[in-house]
């Protein structure tokens, strides 16, 4: 055992000093939070926007329509003089849209005929399509309110004309589409667990072989299982800092940003339940260590190994890729997935709804089951010969 | 003291070693004289228990090495082929893990590893991390790291391979140093004048068989030649590996 903390310590030391590799390690731990609460800014900004900015509107000949002007201003609409050229102006993308009001709107609106205004825009500007719609919304609007008040004065009822009336209900909002990138937040806290210690494994594993020092070091008088453990523990301080800054990190963001405002949805990543997480993701940590531990001992140079890890590390987001198009519920075989379960149970604390505890004691311990076997082999790896030659 | 008997070891078709048998005595030089691929390292590597021999046993200070191989590791310092040290530690943290490694510790360890550092007179790199090291600065740590426990039998794959005139000389001496303190040391090398000059005992192997072995007059003595480099090429039937 003491040997156990011999290896430990001689590899956390040397894994400390080669402060690149860690430090990489770190910058996928606050990668997560970064990602997510740069996307909550700009959707939280982006709610703020629609709701509370006016829409500048040009418009060619302003007094040709004093009454349309009037509503488009009670509207939130601020009128600004329109530019010489509008259809170019529009085309080069300086104004979004422009309201052009013929010479002969005033004549045609007195007459109770068709009076034609023309709204110049660019349909294949994303950009400027929350504006037009908006412009076009309020002056069919307009129409239709200047064409109800001519039947009335007719003496016909509105509802004559209007056969059917379409209301459109539109749930794709900004807070749906944060939704579905909260829901890869789980699999972000997974991700930064096994990043965390890739770097100490690949060092440790296949930088040993590259170095030529683990013909040297396993001539010592120490069953291999030995240094399989050592080395393994080694990646977990790592790993577990990686977690915890990544939790910090996500912590940070949901209690600073006013997410509830931005999603109508309460997130609750408060410290008690940040620790919560952190406990469920434990047994996460030895199981990346262990599977990183025997993909990394089949790689022949670290440079190897760093091609194999990131794929690996990957893999535990298929099922959280699904969770963001399907919703699962978590079921008692979820829950023998390692990585999947945790993912499930972060997810629902996050949402707020009550755990199962059979299922978090469940996931904890066929992780750990998985990661005690996966470690077997491991130490079986490293019983062979080809370990160190690799020609036998 | 190693006893070698009949050890063999194949990898797929090729046979490396065939049936080697010999003795390595305390307080003898014992030197594997054989060309490039004649099957020298996979004996030390058996000896050193990181590969197991298909057949045949072999035996360390009496322990087997396939039965007992913690107990031939702790009796054994080994200079191997590869020699990669652990470049963000000091040659002082590397010593000092193999000699923890081997269950030494506290001022024991630390008095063991000064002595070493004196010995092979490495007072100047001792503190520094290794990374940078010459190639003659890089063999004074391995040596150390693999000599810090003070073992009684030491097996040194080619140990002036790749080294300068000076280093070669400085390593002779300081196999000489070891014997001379009742060691059992057991050498490989492909260079018959290294052989000649260190060696109280040689052992001749060629493909992965021994062709002869004894001191050098017995050699020359066996084979009727006059010098013991035509005995060398009498006992391998060629002149293949000479230098």
């Amino acid at each position: 055992m003491s040997k156990v903390w011999i290896i430990l310590k001689k590899e956390v030391l040397d894994s400390l000093r080669d402060y690149r590799s860690w430090l990489t390690g770190l910058f996928w731990a606050v990668f997560g939070p970064l990602l997510i609460g740069g996307m909550l800014m700009l959707i939280g900004s982006s709610v703020r926007e629609d709701i509370e900015k006016p829409v500048n509107l040009p418009v060619q000949n302003p007094g040709g329509a004093p009454n349309l002007i009037r509503f488009l201003e009670r509207n939130d609409v601020i009128v600004e003089k329109a530019p010489a050229d509008p259809e170019a102006a529009v085309k080069n993308g300086d104004v979004n849209v422009v309201l052009v009001i013929p010479e002969e709107y005033a004549e045609d609106f007195s007459s109770s005929q068709t009076a034609t205004i023309q709204l110049i825009m660019d349909s294949s500007r994303q950009s400027a399509l929350t504006d037009v719609s908006r412009i076009q919304d309020l002056l069919e609007l307009y129409g239709n309110y200047v064409g109800l008040l001519r039947l009335i004065v007719r003496g016909v009822s509105p509802e004559v004309v209007q056969a059917v009336r379409v209301e459109q209900k539109d749930v794709a909002t900004p807070q749906s589409r944060a939704t579905f990138f909260i829901s890869f937040l789980p699999y972000f806290i997974i991700f930064a667990i096994f990043n965390g210690a890739a770097p100490i494994i690949t060092d440790t594993t296949a930088g040993e072989r590259e170095r030529r020092s683990l013909e040297p070091l396993l001539i010592n008088p120490v069953p291999r299982r030995t240094f399989v453990i050592g080395k393994l523990l080694a990646a977990v301080p790592f790993s577990l800092a990686s977690l915890a800054i990544t939790l910090a990190g996500f912590g940070m963001v949901f209690n600073i940003l006013p997410v509830e405002e931005y999603l109508g949805l309460r997130i609750g990543l408060n410290v008690f339940t940040l620790f919560l997480i952190f406990l469920i993701c434990l047994p996460v940590v030895f199981f990346a260590s262990a599977v990183q531990m025997v993909v990394a001992s089949f790689a022949r140079s670290t440079k190897e190994a760093g091609t194999y890890l990131p794929f690996i590390a990957l893999i535990p987001s298929l099922p959280g890729l699904a969770l963001a198009f399907f919703p699962v519920k978590p079921a008692l075989w979820t829950m023998l997935i390692p990585t999947f379960g945790q993912q499930l149970l972060i997810n629902q604390f996050m949402r707020l709804e009550p755990i199962n505890i059979s299922n978090a004691i469940i996931s904890t311990t066929t992780t750990l089951l998985m990661s005690a076997a996966i470690t077997f082999i491991a130490m079986k790896l490293y019983e062979r010969e080809r370990i160190v030659f690799r020609n036998s | 003291m190693i006893e070698v008997q009949n050890l063999s070891k194949s990898f797929g078709k090729v046979k490396a070693v065939q049936g080697v048998s010999f003795s390595a005595a305390d307080g003898q030089i014992t030197g594997l004289l054989g060309p490039n691929g004649a099957g020298k390292s996979t004996t030390l590597r058996m000896l050193y228990t990181l590969l197991k021999p298909d057949s045949g046993f072999a035996r360390v200070d009496g322990f087997d090495i396939t039965t007992a191989a913690l107990d031939v590791q702790s009796r054994i310092g080994v200079l191997s082929d590869a020699q990669g040290l652990y470049e963000r530690l000091t040659a002082r943290e590397n010593i000092r893990y193999f000699g923890q490694l081997h269950d030494l510790n506290g001022a024991g360890l630390e008095k063991q590893i000064e002595q070493l550092i004196t010995l092979l007179d490495m007072y100047s790199i001792a503190n520094r991390r290794t990374d940078g090291f010459s190639t003659g600065e890089r063999l004074k740590v391995a040596i150390a790291r693999a000599l810090v426990h003070d073992p009684r039998n030491v097996l040194l794959d080619e140990p002036t391979n790749g080294l300068d005139v000076a280093s070669t000389r400085a390593m002779r001496q300081f196999i000489l140093q070891l014997r001379d303190a009742g060691k059992c040391i057991l050498l490989t090398s492909h260079i018959m004048q290294e052989v000649a000059a260190l060696c109280d005992h040689i052992v001749i192997i060629s493909k992965g068989t021994i062709a002869a072995q004894g001191t050098p007059d017995e050699l020359i003595q066996k084979t009727g030649k006059s010098n013991l480099e035509d005995a060398f090429i009498e006992a391998i039937g060629s002149e293949e590996g000479l230098e």
